[in-house]
């Protein structure tokens, strides 16, 4: 042993001697340590790693969502909503506004081309002659020659089954074998909830169309009425009605005879010619 | 020719009466259950022959556990009915005889089906079993939710009906 080492010199050695397994550990962990430090610190290397949990992650929470958060955020809109109404007519405005702007305008123009009718020279005339003769004002007359009632469709209905037997169609809009079903149903429950199978449902009034229903022994009459429907258009419908009756349906569909007709004999009525009828007595029919 | 004719489907509550409709007429099942009130009317032309179709009116009337209280102003006029019962529900058709002579004590001479339905919950050994336990006779077991045996069941009675008018 060299004799000029001290005491801190010895204890040196010895130390390495005994902990030279611990040196090469501690070694280790700063090299990893250092390693760490460079991923963290270099976000390309940081997000190799890290990219792939956080999408997995991401994943199963897109999965979860319509489980675990789905009802909530119904719930949570629905009460929203109900707290909120304002706020949601305001965001529904601009949409729904269009629409109806679109709405007006059309009917605006229709309304436009029906007095550019009234304001052609025949029509003006026709109106001046009511005018004088009736002693009411030009515009009122003209006002009421714009939301006249008119026949869009006449459909006649056997009494019981609903089923229908012939129609007259203005505008083509639903399936009329199921209007007349419809008619019949509603015409049944309320008679019969009324209790009162010898009184009849005479009127229904759906959106801007009335709905005239005129009952004989086995068949009804439903005419469907557009524009302004008062009591002058009801009487002269149910007019009209009472004529076709009397003139066809009574001695061809009800069996219902005068002394005239006694002798006549009863054929069954084809569709065509029902069609026919109706139209004649209906299609030029002014109320 | 188109003739028209109007058929009555009954029976007591969800035993499919809707679904059976709604399957012959549009093809299409759901499984979300909406109680009928009062009555729903649908239409569905059926060819009878190249020459011959039939319209068929089918007045789909809300479900009822007594079979008495339908009102008899929806049955009038009716050309043909149809009795639903579900094979699965025995309170559907245990009082089977007693629904059937009510219906054509209201609706007398008129054809009539009796359908079994939802057979798509049950097995054919099962059924038959249920069948001869309860002594029911059927004209069809149906289901409207694989569209089993529904065309069948409409057209069976369209012929019927064309060949009555």
């Amino acid at each position: 042993m060299n004799p000029k080492m001290d005491e801190n010199d010895k204890l040196e050695i010895l130390k390495d001697i005994l902990f030279a397994d611990e040196h090469e550990f501690e070694q280790r962990i700063s090299e990893r340590v250092e390693t760490l430090e460079r991923t963290i610190n270099e976000r390309k290397q940081l997000s190799e790693k890290v990219d792939p949990i956080v999408e997995q992650q991401i994943n199963d929470f897109k999965e979860s969502i319509p489980t675990t958060l789905g009802p909530v955020i119904t719930a949570t809109l629905k009460e929203e909503i109900k707290n909120s109404r304002d706020e949601v007519v305001d965001a529904l405005y601009p949409i729904l506004g269009k629409m109806i702007k679109k709405y007006v305008a059309q009917e605006m123009k229709l309304l436009s081309e029906k007095i550019d009718g009234q304001l052609s020279f025949f029509s003006r005339w026709k109106r001046k002659f009511r005018s004088l003769t009736s002693g009411k004002k030009e515009e009122d007359l003209m006002m009421g020659d714009l939301a006249a009632a008119k026949i869009e469709q006449v459909l006649l209905i056997e009494k019981d089954s609903g089923i229908l037997k012939a129609s007259y169609v203005k505008s083509q809009a639903m399936d009329e074998e199921m209007i007349s079903g419809m008619l019949t149903a509603i015409k049944s429950f309320v008679e019969d909830a009324f209790n009162q199978r010898d009184q009849n449902l005479e009127h229904i009034e759906y959106e801007l169309y009335n709905i005239h229903l005129q009952s004989f022994a086995t068949h009804y009459i439903a005419v469907v009425i557009s524009g302004n429907y008062v009591t002058r258009s009801k009487d002269l419908v149910q007019d009209l009605i009472f004529d076709f009756y009397n003139s066809f349906m009574a001695m061809n569909l009800d069996l219902v005879f005068d002394t005239k007709n006694s002798e006549k004999s009863i054929v069954p009525v084809s569709k065509k010619r029902l069609e026919k009828e109706l139209r004649k007595y209906f299609s030029d029919a002014k109320i | 020719m188109l003739k028209s004719k109007k058929i009555v489907v009954l029976g007591h509550f969800g035993v499919g009466k809707t679904s059976l409709i709604r399957r012959f007429v549009t093809d299409t099942f759901s499984d979300n259950y909406k109680v009928t009130i009062g009555v729903h009317i649908t239409k569905k032309v059926v060819e009878i022959s190249a020459k011959e179709t039939i319209s068929l009116i089918l007045w789909d009337l809300e479900g009822t556990d007594d079979i008495e209280t339908i009102r008899k102003a929806y049955l009038l006029g009716t050309h043909g009915v149809v009795f639903v019962f579900d094979i699965t529900r025995p309170s559907t058709f245990q009082h089977l005889k007693s629904d059937l002579k009510i219906v054509s004590e209201k609706i007398p001479n008129t054809p009539l089906m009796v359908v079994g339905n939802k057979t798509d919950l049950v097995d054919a050994k099962e059924l038959q079993i249920t069948l001869d336990e309860n002594e029911i006779t059927v004209d069809f077991l149906t289901s409207a939710k694989t569209g089993f045996a529904v065309d069948d069941l409409f057209t069976k009675l369209a012929n019927q009906l064309a060949k009555d008018a």
